[in-house]
């Protein structure tokens, strides 16, 4: 990180991480496309429809059509909305959303930056996403956007305390916060075995934090029309929903990276395959449990979420930080 | 010219314009938004001394904290509420009178105080986490324990006061 930093500035290098920067955002847009298109496929099929069938060979273009639609459409504005923080709503919530993407160790040797604190790194800065969302609410001058801003603030600042807590028993098995330590700490075995109650926990919270279903109050169409996002349209409106499916690229890597051993093969013999297919695969299998439960899940009401998150998660949460500590203590010869 | 420098300096401007705007701003959810944007300036100059757990830290704390603030200010304020602004033009002059005598004896002392060079740390690998995390549960662990009563007396004394209110009703 420093030597980056300490590096002299020319025009050579500012290209060269531009460049990178690029690329991992066409590789994440291709990702998206993708993603809806599944996603409106998987939950055809599983509602017993055939899902997007029109637009290109099996639909394939169904997504890009749509993109093509939202961008070319008129950018609305209320007449009483905050001019300047409309405008910057869209903005706060997207860039945290792709500044988390740094961190992620792809491969071994696949990854923008290598922090100490990865995971922190993670957790503090999709935090101010949050912001954006009540921004977002609070300018577009709208009741029902407004009140969707404060559920969805209420609901990710509560579930961002047990999905911190759920991970410091990987931490705390790791030794380390740098996310490459923790997938080489995996070799044997991987962290979803000894922490099961953590990978229970933080993929309830991640779920909530994502704000897709069964959490997905804040956006709850029946109740608030469409939530925080209900005045935006065009390439706005298209802003908010590309940081929700790159949060959920994130989500999806961080739950790989923590819990499935990352790039590791699930057995040396298969070592043969390249890292990068291995985190795919796992990254997918998260983003298919996504539209699994979509299709499947109810909605709970929006005074159960709060309790579930602070009476239940959390002990359980603390539970397992302790029964991490004590094991640990115990093998290392402490009591 | 390092890129250090580069980051410092849109850092610096970025800090400062967000707490000139925060004053100048006459409606709370701007005053907000500014000081958010100078705490996360804050977070990165930290960054920028090496110190990354700090920086994300402040990240971490003050997003959370500038959400919560936000939510207060948009529920206990009127939604076209904005400050009028002080007319007293010579009260102005008097406060600025006294800025300007702060910012001199303040530029003063950090220009005439010998700074001692700092001691020559060992390059720390890519994290510092570690230290502080000994320094914190070993050497200062009595100062840090009775923080964290502090808090939980600060929480205690909330919930009774939120109570008490809600018992009158």
């Amino acid at each position: 990180m420093r030597d980056l930093l300490q590096q002299t500035p020319s025009l050579g290098n500012a290209l060269w991480f531009f460049l990178a920067a690029v690329v991992l955002l066409v590789i994440l847009l291709g990702f998206v496309t993708y993603a809806i298109y599944f996603e409106r496929k998987v939950i055809g099929w599983m509602q017993a429809r055939i899902g997007p069938n029109r637009v290109g060979p099996l639909g394939l273009l169904q997504t890009v059509a749509d993109v093509a639609k939202l961008l070319i459409k008129e950018d609305t504005r209320p007449k009483h909305a905050d001019k300047a923080l409309y405008a910057l709503a869209p903005i706060l919530a997207y860039a945290p959303a792709f500044a988390v993407l740094a961190v992620l160790p792809f491969t071994e040797t696949l990854q923008f930056a290598d922090l100490g604190i990865g995971i922190l790194y993670y957790i503090a800065l999709s935090g101010i996403t949050v912001l954006g969302v009540i921004t977002a609410g609070w300018a577009s001058n709208n009741k029902y956007s407004l009140i969707g801003g404060l559920r969805s603030a209420a609901q990710m600042i509560s579930y961002e305390v047990p999905l911190v807590m759920s991970v410091v028993g990987v931490v705390l098995m790791t030794g380390s916060m740098n996310l490459r330590e923790i997938v080489l700490a995996q070799q044997d075995m991987w962290n979803f075995i000894p922490q099961f109650l953590g990978f229970a926990v933080f993929l309830v919270a991640a779920q909530a934090e994502l704000n897709r279903t069964p959490f997905d109050l804040p956006e709850a169409e029946s109740e608030l029309v469409g939530g925080y996002h209900v005045e935006y349209s065009g390439f706005r409106f298209a802003m908010f929903m590309l940081a929700e499916y790159v949060y959920m690229f994130g989500m999806g890597a961080m739950v790989t990276i923590l819990f499935f051993g990352g790039w590791l093969p699930i057995h040396p013999a298969l070592s043969f395959i390249p890292g990068i297919v291995w985190f795919a695969v796992k990254l997918l299998l998260y983003v298919f449990l996504q539209f699994w439960l979509r299709a499947t899940m109810p909605r709970p009401r929006v005074d159960q979420l709060m309790s579930f998150a602070w009476k239940v998660l959390l002990p359980v949460a603390l539970l397992n930080i302790l029964i991490t500590a004590v094991v640990i203590s115990y093998q290392s010869g402490m009591i | 010219m390092t890129g250090e420098f580069i980051a410092f300096f849109v850092l610096s401007l970025l800090t400062i314009g967000g707490a000139v705007f925060m004053i100048s701003f006459t409606r709370v959810v701007h005053m907000v938004i500014s000081l958010g944007i100078t705490f996360i300036s804050i977070a990165g100059l930290y960054v920028l001394l090496g110190a990354e757990f700090v920086g994300v830290a402040q990240v971490l704390v003050y997003s959370g904290a500038i959400s919560i603030l936000m939510l207060f200010g948009i529920m206990l304020t009127k939604h076209d509420a904005s400050d009028e602004g002080t007319g007293n033009t010579w009260k102005n002059w008097l406060s600025l009178i006294f800025v300007a005598a702060l910012f001199g004896l303040m530029f003063w002392g950090i220009q005439s105080s010998v700074w001692p060079a700092p001691p020559e740390t060992a390059a720390s690998d890519v994290s510092n986490v570690k230290q502080i995390g000994l320094d914190v549960f070993k050497r200062y662990v009595i100062p840090f324990e009775l923080i964290s009563v502090l808090l939980l007396v600060a929480l205690v004394g909330a919930i009774i006061m939120a109570k008490k209110e809600g018992n009158k009703e």
